[in-house]
């Protein structure tokens, strides 16, 4: 059997919200600069509207060169993801067009069917693995602790909504005690979040997904594999059935238009 | 099962687990009791001067952070300190940290994109020591805030005139810790496991017990239990 290598062990930490603006190595450059800003945009880490840090800190934060930080803003300037304003409260922004949301449905749609159902299986397995590993080794007041912050989130704040859920998902993962699949579920729950972002614009279904979510922590907490698992199988079908029927209902979304200048991602 | 009270501590060989078990994380303990008085007296200085930042906070520990790798008989990952909650005056939360095998300082996006609050006040290398007032020996975890690997991070607080102003920490990973003290268990011939207190297996010198499952209830009837003293730490000896 071979052994791939695990998550580089420098001191770079791949975690969801943080990962966006981590050290980046010297093999990255411009170019990993600007997808790692590009997918935080698109995924709806970064709003509309905020500010970006300012070339020297987002160097900095990066671990390149200024010129390398100032080329990647460029690129993101010119694909209208960004804008940048002058004077005493200027600096780069997050553009108004970059609306999550649209990015996402339209990802949702140009990818077929058997490749969304593909991920949906991975983010499963891994998933599962850790759902059923925390339910051995878990104790009930960690599991506590995670429904006690989820109960605190205000769900009309959609954003607030999508970050307190992944934290939780992660959280619950990080109890498996394996630090290679907290590790894949980080990964997974950042390519995933973009698309359980567009249930939770329909009310009913992130009630619906709220319980799911709630049906494993309560299975969790009470030690039980099987049950755990069965309630993970159970919100990942929902889950997917809703976003093939998503898909389905936008198929005919005509092509995005570019969101500015340049020729768009 | 029977709790026996921990043999007298010793600094030479050790005539028990327990006590080298003890003797090992209380290095980690006594190294950082001295730093948190010692950091406790210059962010009361720092503070008379101006409100402290992130930026002059940072310079404060630096030193002593980076001096803790070499200073300790330890496999020490990371080090420094965590800023109270709303204690700064230009973040709701700071962690001066450094890591890994570059030492490097650790910025996570949070702090240094929108200065929005990271909440750490429930995890457990922040929450004992500020409940408690207390040093802690917190985990074994997954650490996914910093290190991203299986981790124990022992935090001790520090107080400015009776008010909790963050915690200085260092990280060890279990599997650093595994090499270090696994051989030196074994020397004792017996079937020996160190578990937290929430009964999870840090290491143990029997391959059947894995690193990570939880002793408790009636699993504990099989193993003589010894409390390590000053830390949520206890050796299971198997009868």
């Amino acid at each position: 059997m071979s052994l791939r290598s695990p998550a580089p062990r420098s001191g770079k930490p791949t975690r969801l919200h943080s990962a966006v603006f981590q050290p980046i190595g010297d093999e990255g450059r411009a170019a990993l600069v600007e997808r790692r800003i590009a997918e935080a945009i698109m995924g709806g880490v970064l709003a509309a509207g905020e500010r970006l840090p300012a070339e020297t800190e987002l160097a900095a934060a990066f671990g390149v060169a200024p010129a390398t930080a100032r080329e990647a803003l460029l690129a993101l300037r010119e694909r209208g993801l960004i804008v940048t304003r002058r004077g005493r409260n200027g600096g780069s922004f997050i553009a108004d067009s970059a609306d999550p949301v649209r990015f996402a449905t339209r990802a949702l749609v140009d990818s077929s069917r058997v490749t969304l159902r593909d991920a949906a299986q991975h983010y499963q397995a891994i998933t599962a693995a850790c759902v059923e590993l925390a339910a051995r080794r878990a104790d009930p007041g960690e599991i506590e602790m995670i429904i006690a912050r989820l109960d605190r989130v205000d769900d009309h704040d959609l954003a607030h909504w999508r970050r307190a859920s992944d934290d939780a998902v992660i959280e619950l993962a990080a109890l498996s005690q394996s630090a290679r699949l907290t590790r894949e579920q980080m990964r997974l729950q950042g390519e995933f979040s973009p698309l359980l972002a567009l249930i939770d614009t329909d009310p009913t279904a992130r009630a619906d997904a709220r319980a799911h979510l709630r049906a494993v922590l309560a299975a969790v907490a009470d030690g039980d594999p099987t049950a755990s698992v069965q309630a993970l199988r159970a919100s990942m079908r929902f889950t997917v059935d809703w976003l093939i029927a998503y898909r389905e209902q936008h198929a005919a979304l005509p092509a995005l238009a570019p969101v500015g200048p340049g020729t768009g991602p | 099962m029977s709790i026996h009270p921990a043999p007298p501590a010793s600094r030479t060989a050790a005539d028990h687990p327990v006590e080298l078990v003890t003797e090992y994380f209380g290095r980690a303990l006594d190294a950082l009791d001295d730093w948190r008085g010692r950091l406790a007296v210059e962010i009361a200085t720092a503070r008379a001067d101006a409100p402290l930042t992130t930026d002059r906070l940072d310079a404060l520990v630096e030193p002593s952070a980076l001096a803790l790798f070499d200073q300790l008989d330890l496999p020490v990952y990371g080090s420094g300190f965590i800023a109270a909650l709303d204690s700064l005056a230009d973040a709701n939360s700071h962690l001066a940290w450094w890591q890994g095998p570059e030492r490097a300082q650790l910025v996570l996006a949070a702090q240094s994109v929108n200065k929005e609050h990271i909440d750490y006040s429930e995890l457990e290398w922040y929450r004992v020591p500020f409940q408690t007032g207390r040093p802690h020996v917190a985990g074994p975890y997954v650490d996914y805030l910093c290190s991203d690997e299986y981790t124990i991070t022992v935090a001790a607080p520090v107080h400015v005139d009776d008010e909790f102003v963050g915690a200085v920490a260092l990280d060890l990973l279990i599997d650093q810790v595994e090499r270090h003290l696994t051989p030196q268990l074994a020397a004792f011939g017996d079937d020996i496991s160190i578990v937290n207190g929430v009964g999870r297996v840090l290491l143990s010198t029997s391959p059947a017990r894995e690193t990570g499952d939880t002793i408790r209830g009636d699993d504990l009837a099989g193993f003589e239990r010894f409390a390590c003293a000053g830390m949520a730490l206890d050796v299971l000896i198997a009868r």
